[in-house]
């Protein structure tokens, strides 16, 4: 517990300097908060457009599938603000840079993290709750506590599902000279995560649930709250798919760490 | 107890060879087609509280990789290394704690932050108490000047405020050891010097043992009473490094560049210079960089200005530069028996 708060007040206290500096760059901040805004919305675009013609994709009406999407940007965001340093992991291991994160009295991955905030994040989280409340209500979802605590549970393990598999992609980069096919191939799968799964034929949908279960980012927590009445029993496996997958990230990472010789000189 | 103990420690890296290709990096994945580099080959030696050791050694000799197994980022192919009493790598978390380490030219401060705050989340996370800080930030104000640089961004400092502002870091939570590993290269003349001074005051008013590796003999002179030579992987030399001064501090490299330069050029040089001063004559030529002859003179024996004025009246010379006595020519002395 003592741990937990020390690494929260240093977390904070980094975090607090690096927007400060971040802040002085106003206008950059702002520019990449709009482009993030509305490339974030541009999917939704896509829906719309795909709405105009039909009514209801794989079953799904346009609304639940902006709720679907509302849910998915919500669940993406930690990845975005607070793990988004991992996409620069393999930059650090070639160049040798990675070198410094052995030499503080920390857990690596803590201190890793801590050394990117990424603020205009927050824009598409912002976007993706007004989002949410606004589909709900649309939809006329009836939220009781039990139910709120229950969408922050499904979107904490949905996130967490999206974490690992970046941060697994990204540790490709300790044993692979060139990783960059593995974390795009990450990055690319993200943009399905969206859908309803029973859109994707046989063997990517298998692909989509068990081995890069990018369906548990939103497709599959999403229905609990869409439609309880007629929920795969897959969507309340969602926080141990979201726990055991992070895990095995943390586990992926361990061990990249532990193999990691530097590149000489 | 000495601090550091190191016992027959060997680092070997298993360098793949390499194919072309996304086909060839699978078939890597399953390939045994390795070679073996012993970057440290059976190194020993004991370390005691608060000396100052410069470890030393050409590029590629070995002495990052032991610094790495040091500080407990590489686990060792085999061998015993004890820092204060534990193996670093089983202890990484514990050992960070007592050691402060730079690794050349890669900074550790918090790049868009003001230097002063790295100072203040490096007090958080070694949970320096506010009176030692003061006192320390005071004593690397009056050593580096710290205070004109604290409301500076790490990226906007030069090469050596950078370097002076993360050695002084490197001492903030009086570390029992800190590793510097190249902190001057790159450095021009006066920077360096200013360094030295540094790193020497640091040393005598903490008390902190300090392992320096460099290629520049002259941080070590300056620094060092003790000195490690490592090439290969393998101690050449551990000992008084006024030893090593008394037989190197004499030696300077003349290097020359001369017209219509071809293989010959070589011959013919040292063939005169062996006419021209005998064969006891403390010269070697050899041609390092391409179009530039090292001179290597050992001014005991024959003094520099009378090779210069030889080589310059008998070759067409097209231009001239002193320096001192590299590692390379060092090493290369220290096998042929000099030290011995
Ligand atoms: N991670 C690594 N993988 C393979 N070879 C390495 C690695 N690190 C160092 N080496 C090799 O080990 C030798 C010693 O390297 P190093 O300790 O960096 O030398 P120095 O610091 O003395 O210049 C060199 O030949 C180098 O190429
Ligand atoms: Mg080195």
């Amino acid at each position: 517990m003592h741990r937990i708060t020390r690494y929260l007040r240093l977390y904070f206290l980094i975090e607090a300097q690096y927007i400060k500096a971040r802040m002085q760059y106003r206008a950059d901040f702002i520019i990449s908060s709009i482009g993030m805004f509305f490339s974030s919305l541009a999917t939704l675009g896509i829906f719309w457009i795909l709405f105009g013609s039909i009514t209801e994709l794989a079953g799904w009406n346009f609304m639940e599938m902006v709720f679907i999407y509302a849910f998915y940007m919500i669940a993406i965001s930690p990845m975005q603000i607070i793990f988004d340093h991992f996409w620069q992991l393999r930059y650090h291991v070639t160049e040798g840079t990675f070198l410094k994160y052995y030499f503080r009295p920390l857990n690596m991955m803590f201190y890793y993290i801590s050394e990117m905030f990424d603020l205009k994040g927050l824009t598409q989280l912002a976007a993706g709750i007004v989002l949410l409340v606004y589909a709900s209500i649309q939809l006329n979802i009836q939220w009781t506590i039990a139910r709120v605590m229950l969408l922050l549970a499904s979107l904490f393990s949905a996130s967490l599902v999206q974490i690992a598999v970046v941060v697994s992609a990204s540790c490709a980069a300790f044993w692979v000279m060139n990783s960059w096919p593995v974390l795009s191939l990450a990055w690319k799968l993200r943009e399905f995560s969206p859908y309803p799964m029973s859109i994707f034929d046989g063997a990517f949908r298998v692909l989509f649930t068990y081995v890069i279960p990018i369906g548990f980012v939103a497709f599959y927590p999403s229905q609990i709250f869409l439609r309880p009445e007629q929920v795969s029993p897959l969507a309340y496996a969602s926080p141990l798919v979201g726990i055991g997958l992070f895990a095995l990230a943390y586990r992926i990472w361990t061990l990249g760490v532990n193999s990691y010789t530097g590149t000489g000189s | 107890m000495s601090l550091i103990q190191i016992k027959d420690l060997n680092k070997h890296f298993n360098v793949l060879n390499r194919r072309e290709g996304l086909g060839g990096a699978f078939l890597d994945l399953f390939s045994g087609d390795y070679n073996i580099v012993r970057a440290v080959d059976g190194v020993s030696f004991d370390i005691e509280a608060g000396e100052m050791i410069g470890y030393i050694g050409p590029n590629g000799a070995g002495k990052s990789t032991t610094i790495k197994m040091m500080t407990g980022i590489l686990k060792p192919s085999s061998g015993a290394i004890l820092v204060n009493g534990f193996p670093p790598h089983a202890n990484r978390i514990r050992q960070a704690q007592i050691m402060g380490v730079v690794f050349g030219q890669r900074t550790q401060l918090w790049w868009d932050l003001p230097v002063i705050e790295s100072f203040k989340i490096l007090k958080d996370i070694y949970r320096v108490d506010q009176k030692t800080f003061d006192d320390h930030m005071g004593l690397f104000n009056e050593l580096v000047g710290l205070k004109q640089l604290y409301k500076q961004q790490v990226r906007t400092l030069s090469l050596g405020q950078r370097m002076l502002c993360d050695i002084t870091a490197s001492f903030l939570h009086n570390p029992q050891v800190v590793f510097l590993d190249e902190p001057t290269i790159g450095l021009d003349i006066s920077v360096k010097a200013k360094m030295r001074t540094v790193i020497k005051e640091l040393n005598q008013t903490r008390n902190t043992t300090i392992i320096l590796t460099t290629h520049d003999l002259g941080d070590v002179e300056a620094l060092c009473r003790r000195i490690i030579i490592i090439d290969k992987g393998k101690v050449l030399f551990d000992g008084d490094v006024k030893k090593v001064n008394a037989l190197f501090g004499a030696y300077r490299t003349l290097k020359v560049q001369v017209n219509d330069f071809d293989e010959s050029t070589l011959k013919a040089l040292a063939g005169q210079m062996i006419q021209h001063f005998g064969t006891n004559n403390g010269i070697s030529i050899s041609e390092v960089e391409k179009h530039w002859t090292d001179i290597t003179i050992d001014q005991a024996r024959t003094p520099l200005a009378d090779v210069l004025s030889f080589v310059m009246t008998n070759f067409p010379v097209h231009d001239v530069r002193i320096v001192e006595i590299s590692m390379e020519n060092v090493v290369q002395k220290v096998y042929d028996g000099a030290l011995s």
